[in-house]
């Protein structure tokens, strides 16, 4: 227990300040927990190791969580793990349920951290050398399983898929990066736009845009006369919120943390893909998914749980391995080469105190987090009252200067961010799917990779099936992935025309008693 | 009134001179010719890495010495050139390693020649640590081991990130096989990989025979008991003795420098042909953009010949495991087309 007298005030109120930067961080579109451990990463230099990861593990679990503020109540996913939070937090906002829909989001997240935090604590050596049975063919197969989600996700199966294959299609464009064993040649652009698109278009420029740009046009196509987002909408509608909505849906809180925390173990495979896993877990295997993307709570809590239970996971295999679980603890890592200390397999055993002193900063941060959203809920959540014709020009300005400084500076994310805007309008508007193209968008990349390399080191397609047994069980899990689909596919095309018969019935017998069902 | 006037015109004054004097001394503090917000771009995008250490070591204490405003952006290898291309002010200074002109040599998409494109300026550390490592029950005990299987018909795979630092100790690996076994080079496979994390798994896999690694990321691996899938044993240090030699006596972790020496030169021999052995020291240095005024060159020149003459950044460096290796711009830009030109010989050899 001697690394009780390394905690004192300064630690507890650097984690804390931490956490509410971060959660500023991350609710502002374009702002990242990655962004806000980066800028604050030299000041580990003057704060000392201890004091330095309180503020940097603060800072790591606040922007996680801020990123819920904006998807739920502005549709922007305010970092890429907090996606799927928009499938659900948005329209339960439409109905005038955001603070519910955001306090749930706040319970997800907590739990999803606290189970996260206790797994690392708990097993972080036994699951790094679990990780390590994941190599190039068992990481393709885990991004396809929660690229499955697109079949399940659309309306129109065939549309989504079709939305999904441009996602991918688009995250190809760009070099094959000699850092992931490419060889650097880009594919998919005339030479003139070289200079522009060498690396793709980048991940966030293009999810704000998707989201936010092109929600803010299609706002704008109907004018602003209403005046409020949700004019005729009281914030607190909805009955209010307790508890009670956990009720029956623990195995997925559980379930989600446990996703989130596995996903973020593995290293390479990136935070998004987390929640887009849990997210598709709980439409599978939930006895009622048909309003999941309608406003939702089991969306929620899915998807924030399992996007905060990736902070431990992704500190398992930088603490046991030495080797990052996802982009932010790649920043981290610095914290300790800049202290001069080494993480590998043998940091937990050789530094006892800063693990525990570690485990001490991220559950304080979490409780932290925990009480600032909680409480702060209730004002934020007014954001929808602002007149739409102030808030849309602040979100744009946020959304231009978050685009601009994702890769400190480049101007081309800001026209990224408008094209990907029209891109996203123009969608909506033929009838394609946002949701599947995006997730194709996030995922493509790092599939082909791994479907690359996993071809490369072994030479031949039947190691995708032969693999190990984890393949086996991947296949298993996609398989039943896509087969439910379809089945909930079939399901609702029959419900659809059951009740189009009914209406098309009731309509007959109200004309013929001459419209007496007209006041409905 | 009039009173007041005058009041008026002595705090005026007052207030002039007050701007003045401030001015003069902002004036003072930059009158160098590099000044204002000054952006050191590094070709990594990782701040986990050494390129990332190194730099802010170093561009810490030239902010420090010029009183400027200095800050270093992690923005990887393509985004440093183009954004160093952009700005010939002086505002935007790079700092990148061999990379820079191993990319070139290899032929990798968008490394220019960069004594052609650029500006060469001072060195400023070596990191001693690119290694080769084998799984610790490995059948191969040293880099000999491997060198005669590979001569004997053996396939050895080695795990490398193409076309940089990572690859040099592999291209060199097969031209001494070339000379000593000819003909049977080909039996040693570059398997193409990525990060650290990725040839670390292809080991774990045994997808490859042989990863490149570095001291710094690997030497806990090293540490781990041998029935541990994760564990490896050091086979080849590209350092040179000399360089080796000057590393803090402790070395890094608990590998001590004593231990370090028995992978490098003259103990793990890779010959280059006439009994010369092929050593690879992996140095960071400044690069400019060519149009950028020679007087911000010889400025920063100046300042870190003073800072090195002090002596506490050398400290620094040794205690994060680098080794200082300060050599102002002329000096540094003839050594390193030197060096280039070595190498450059190596790889045409086995193309």
């Amino acid at each position: 227990m001697e690394f009780l007298s390394l905690l004192d005030i300064t630690f507890f109120l650097l984690a804390g300040f931490g956490a509410l930067v971060g959660i500023i961080f991350g609710a502002i579109p374009g702002m990242t927990a990655t962004m806000a451990v980066a800028v604050c990463l030299p000041l580990t230099y003057a704060l000392g190791l201890h004091h330095g990861l309180a503020l940097l593990l603060g800072l790591y679990v606040g922007g996680i969580s801020g990123g819920m503020v904006p998807a739920v109540l502005l549709n922007i996913p305010g970092t890429p793990s907090s996606i799927t939070t928009t499938f659900d937090g948005y329209p339960m906002a439409q109905k005038g349920e955001g603070e519910k829909a955001l306090k749930i989001c706040v319970i997800a997240s907590v739990v999803g951290g606290l189970i996260s935090a206790a797994i690392l604590f708990l097993f972080a050596p036994l699951l790094a050398d679990f990780s390590i049975k994941f190599s190039y063919v068992e990481k393709f197969l885990i991004i396809l399983l929660a690229l499955s989600v697109i079949a399940s996700l659309s309306s129109s199966m065939l549309i989504g898929i079709f939305s999904g294959v441009i996602g991918i299609w688009l995250s190809l464009i760009g070099d094959y990066s000699i850092s992931d064993g490419g060889n650097g040649k880009t594919r998919l652009m005339f030479d003139f736009m070289e200079p522009y698109l060498f690396e793709g278009f980048s991940l966030l420029p293009v999810l704000i845009g998707v989201f936010g740009i092109s929600t803010i046009l299609l706002e704008a196509e109907k004018g602003a006369k209403s005046g409020l987002v949700n004019e005729r909408i009281k914030i607190s509608k909805g009955g209010g919120f307790s508890l009670s909505i956990f009720n029956g849906r623990l195995t997925n809180l559980v379930r989600s943390s446990f996703i989130g925390t596995f996903v973020g173990m593995l290293p390479g495979v990136g935070g998004s893909a987390a929640s887009v896993l849990a997210y598709t877990q709980e439409k599978n295997l939930t006895r009622d998914s048909s309003q999941m993307g309608k406003g939702a709570p089991q969306g929620l809590i899915a998807s924030e749980s399992a996007n905060n239970a990736l902070t431990g996971g992704a500190l398992i295999p930088l603490l046991s391995l030495g080797i990052p679980g996802d982009s932010t603890t790649a920043v981290l890592i610095g914290a300790f080469t800049l202290q001069g200390i080494q993480v590998g397999p043998l940091f937990i055993p050789e530094n006892t105190e800063t693990w525990y002193v570690m485990m001490t900063a991220l559950v304080f941060a979490n409780i932290v987090m925990f009480f600032l959203m909680f409480y702060a809920i209730k004002y934020i959540a007014k954001v929808v009252m602002v007149p739409k014709h102030i808030l849309f020009p602040i979100i744009v300005m946020m959304c231009v200067v978050g685009a601009y400084a994702i890769n400190y500076g480049i101007m081309f994310d800001v026209w990224t961010l408008l094209i990907f805007g029209i891109l996203g309008y123009l969608v909506q508007k033929i009838g394609l799917e946002v949701a599947p193209l995006i997730i194709g968008f996030i995922l493509g990349s790092q599939a082909e990779v791994y479907f690359v390399k996993s071809l490369e080191s072994f030479g031949t397609f039947s190691i995708f099936f032969t693999k190990s047994p984890i393949a086996m069980v991947l296949w298993g899990l996609i398989v039943a992935s896509v087969m439910f689909a379809i089945v909930m596919g079939f399901k609702s095309r029959a419900r659809q025309k059951m009740e189009l018969t009914q209406v098309t019935g009731s309509t007959r017998t109200a004309s013929g008693k001459g419209h007496e069902t007209d006041n409905d | 009134m009039r009173i007041s006037n005058r009041l008026m015109t002595r705090v005026g004054s007052a207030a002039l001179m007050a701007a003045l004097s401030v001015s003069a001394g902002v004036a003072m503090a930059q009158d160098g010719p590099l000044r204002g917000n000054i952006r050191v771009v590094i070709g990594s995008t990782s701040t986990g890495g050494d390129t990332y250490q190194n730099s802010t070591i170093v561009v810490d204490q030239l902010a420090e010495r010029l009183d400027l405003n200095m800050k270093v952006d992690a923005v990887g290898a393509s985004s440093a050139f183009r954004t160093l291309d952009r700005d010939s002010r002086g505002n935007t200074l790079m700092i990148f390693h061999d990379q820079s002109y191993l990319g070139h040599l290899y032929g990798v998409e968008g490394y220019d020649d960069i004594f052609e494109k650029y500006t060469v300026g001072p060195t400023l550390a070596i990191n001693p640590g690119n290694a080769y490592l084998v799984p610790k029950d490995s059948p191969y005990q040293t880099l000999d081991d491997i060198i005669a299987a590979v001569g004997n018909g053996e396939t050895v795979r080695v795990a490398i990130q193409p076309g940089g630092v990572s690859e040099i100790g592999f291209s060199a690996l097969k031209n001494a096989i070339a000379i000593e076994h000819p003909g049977q080079e080909d039996n040693l496979v570059a398997v193409n990989t990525g990060s650290q994390s990725d040839k670390n798994q292809q080991l774990f896999d045994g997808q490859a025979d042989v990863i490149n690694g570095t001291v710094q990321a690997n030497e806990q691996y090293t540490r781990l008991p041998e029935d541990d899938q994760k564990a490896m044993r050091f086979v080849w240090l590209t350092a040179r003795q000399d360089t080796i030699e000057q590393a803090p006596e402790e070395g890094l972790g608990q590998t001590s420098r004593e231990q370090l020496l028995e992978y490098v030169e003259p103990n793990v021999h890779v010959t280059m042909g006439d009994d010369e052995s092929f050593t690879f020291d992996k140095e960071f240095f400044f690069l400019y953009n060519k149009d950028m005024d020679p007087a911000i060159v010889e400025q920063i020149d100046e300042a870190l010949t003073d800072i090195y003459a002090e002596g506490e950044i050398q400290e620094t460096q040794k205690n994060a495991f680098f080794i200082p290796n300060f050599k102002p711009s002329d000096e540094a830009s003839e050594y390193l087309a030197d060096k280039m030109a070595r190498y450059e010989e190596i790889i045409s050899n086995i193309k």
